[in-house]
């Protein structure tokens, strides 16, 4: 239950400019650890800075989605979401430029099946890689180097409550509860939209799973022009609580204009953020991070070569499984 | 058993059965016969080994291995000297290093190893703690004393016991015969009835025997079984109780956040499950109902529905 859950005590944020301030901090904790480092050539100006990130990190989060979405076999929504918020997760604590999305979106959609119990082998998840055997053995040996520290980031903290679930939930009820509505199924489709619109945003991270699903339950009412007021005050019981319906009257309003706000970053936006990301990653964090785990675990001259050419070999063009 | 012999004149047990064998100091066997033979000077040496024995340290071999009873006689011999208590010792500590020595030089000796030094460290020692282990052998005797006092009371006691019972048995033989005896004689000279006398006397004898039981009753117990005497007041009152608050069983309750649940089993009655996938035949095999399902989403739509009241 989501009430007595560790999403509930750690993962869900009072307002919008606490998760801002975390996610500047995140940035600003690695432009420093790199300007102490003493690199030569090192200035301010090649950082992302973090509407930057922000740009970025929409962008592989709609790729994370794309990906889920012609995953095969057919992913469940709850999986899907579980992923989402990983990798939201993730990144509050953890600027773009220290860990590449690119392999972070993976491990996230990795762990989320196995938290979530869908049952895929390892190489059945690379398998949906659009690339050869070689590629994916490599991005499955990625996977599963990130895999530790990316539940590490997490704190641990593995599960998570999607809306999917209480959406159902709320179906059942209104079927049962609410006669006054003709047919509930027809309000499934734009709230199965409007959840999937959700997972984009920061929504996740400030309201209860079930603000949500009711959000989109009532949203999706609205569309079709009906009123569901009676369904709160009565059925919820929230007739002579004045108080408790304004404020989730409140909460709706800021998931509404969270989910409206949203916007696809721009293209060419991307592209420069991008070329600026990955020079970051070719200049300070392949050589600190990776290449030095492996080093330890193999002799230093006979890997270095052939990671660098590694390296340069994946990017993010052999991804372009769309 | 069947190699077991005397290794000089190659008797075996088996073809003499009331073969004795002998052990030395050295650890070699001999039987009794050969023995008195080869020792009639009261001293010689080992056919084996060439240690000189003497004909009194022999001694009846108990274990099938020589070996052991060599062992045990230098183990007697080594504690004579080294009979330190854990009293003695500052902490267990040491005086696991001590028994620890002891093993040694007992091992040493048995195996033949380094037998000079040995020998020569328990002479030193012996040297040096010539108080300690006279004032231990002293004790140890006094403790065996001791023990076998407290032996001889329960001897004497047992005794007493008996003999008691035995006089009282006695005793209601002769009472009974005396009884019968007159009863034989009223029946001779009493002008009353003979059935009168006849329950008259049975009447009697009930009560000789009551009494008999009372007599054993008393006599009996003089003390408890668990050692305490009978006379000896027991404190019988029960241990003070402490006053403690009863548990009290508070049902849990949890804060959903949200509108309250319908119980699991009122979902069919609310015709909740007339909105959900029927359970198949083989989901229901497995404990499963839609109920459970049904359950499950609704408690994840009500919880934590409420925004928090700060």
């Amino acid at each position: 239950m989501y009430h007595n859950s560790s999403q509930k005590k750690f993962w869900t944020f009072d307002k919008e400019a606490t998760l801002e301030q975390m996610r500047y901090e995140a940035n600003t904790t690695f432009r420093s650890k790199i300007l102490t480092s003493g690199k030569p050539g090192v200035n301010e100006s090649i950082f992302l800075d973090p509407r930057e990130e922000k740009v970025l990190f929409r962008h592989y989060e709609k790729r994370l989605l794309d990906f889920c979405t012609i995953f095969k076999p057919a992913m469940p929504k709850s999986v899907v979401g579980t992923a989402c918020m990983y990798f939201r997760r993730f990144y509050m604590n953890n600027s773009l430029m220290e860990y590449h999305p690119r392999i972070i979106m993976l491990t996230c959609a990795y762990l989320a099946c196995k938290t979530d119990e869908f049952n895929v082998s390892s190489g059945q998840f690379v398998g949906n890689l659009q690339e050869s055997s070689a590629g994916q053995e490599r991005v499955l040996e990625q996977i599963l180097e990130y895999e530790l520290l990316l539940i590490q980031q997490l704190n641990f903290h593995l599960v998570v409550h999607t809306p999917y679930r209480p959406m159902e939930g709320f179906l059942i009820d209104l079927k049962t509860r609410y006669p006054l509505l003709e047919n509930p199924e027809m309000l499934r489709k734009s709230a199965d939209d409007f959840l999937n619109r959700a997972a984009m945003t920061d929504a996740g991270l400030l309201f209860s799973p079930s603000q949500i699903a009711l959000t989109a339950v009532l949203n999706s009412a609205a569309r079709a022009g009906l009123n569901m007021e009676t369904y709160l005050t009565e059925c919820m019981g929230l007739k002579d609580d004045k108080e408790t319906l304004s404020k989730m009257y409140d909460s709706m309003r800021r998931i509404t204009s969270l989910i409206k706000e949203y916007e696809m970053p721009k293209q060419e936006e991307v592209n420069v953020c991008k070329q600026k990301l990955d020079r970051i990653h070719a200049e300070f964090v392949t050589n600190t991070n990776l290449k030095r785990k492996r080093g330890y675990e193999d002799d230093d001259h006979v890997v270095k070569k052939p990671l660098v050419t590694e390296e340069a070999e994946w990017t993010d063009e052999d991804l372009e499984f769309l | 058993m069947d190699d077991q012999g005397c290794p000089r004149c190659k008797t075996t047990k088996y073809r003499n059965p009331s073969l004795k064998l002998m052990v030395n100091v050295c650890g070699h066997t001999l039987c009794e016969s050969c023995v008195d033979m080869l020792f009639v000077r009261g001293s010689g040496n080992c056919v084996q080994c060439d240690t000189p024995l003497r004909k009194s340290n022999f001694r009846v071999q108990l274990f099938e291995d020589p070996a052991i009873d060599k062992e045990v006689e230098i183990r007697k011999k080594v504690l004579k000297i080294y009979n330190k208590r854990d009293t003695d010792f500052p902490s267990p500590r040491e005086y696991n290093d001590y028994l620890e020595q002891v093993e040694e030089i007992v091992f040493n000796l048995t195996n033949n190893i380094d037998v000079e030094n040995t020998k020569q460290m328990m002479e030193q020692y012996q040297r040096e703690n010539r108080d300690i282990i006279q004032r231990n052998k002293a004790k140890l005797t006094r403790e065996q004393e001791e023990l076998e006092e407290l032996l001889l009371l329960e001897q004497k006691g047992n005794e007493q016991r008996r003999l008691e019972t035995l006089e009282e048995e006695r005793r209601q033989l002769q009472a009974k015969r005396k009884n019968k005896q007159a009863l034989l004689d009223e029946l001779e000279s009493s002008q009353l009835p003979a059935s009168l006398l006849l329950a008259q006397h049975k009447d009697r004898a009930a009560q000789s025997e009551t009494q008999i039981e009372r007599q054993k009753q008393v006599v009996k117990p003089t003390i408890f079984s668990t050692g305490i005497l009978k006379g000896q007041t027991v404190s019988l009152a029960p241990v003070a109780r402490v006053e403690e608050v009863l548990y009290l069983y508070e049902p849990l309750h949890i804060d959903t956040h949200g509108p309250p649940v319908p119980q699991l089993e009122q979902l069919g009655r609310q015709g909740y499950l007339n909105h959900v996938r029927a359970a198949s035949a083989q989901d229901v095999a497995g404990g499963y109902t839609s109920g459970l399902a049904c359950h499950r989403a609704i408690q994840d739509a009500f919880s934590g529905l409420f925004p928090s009241l700060l």
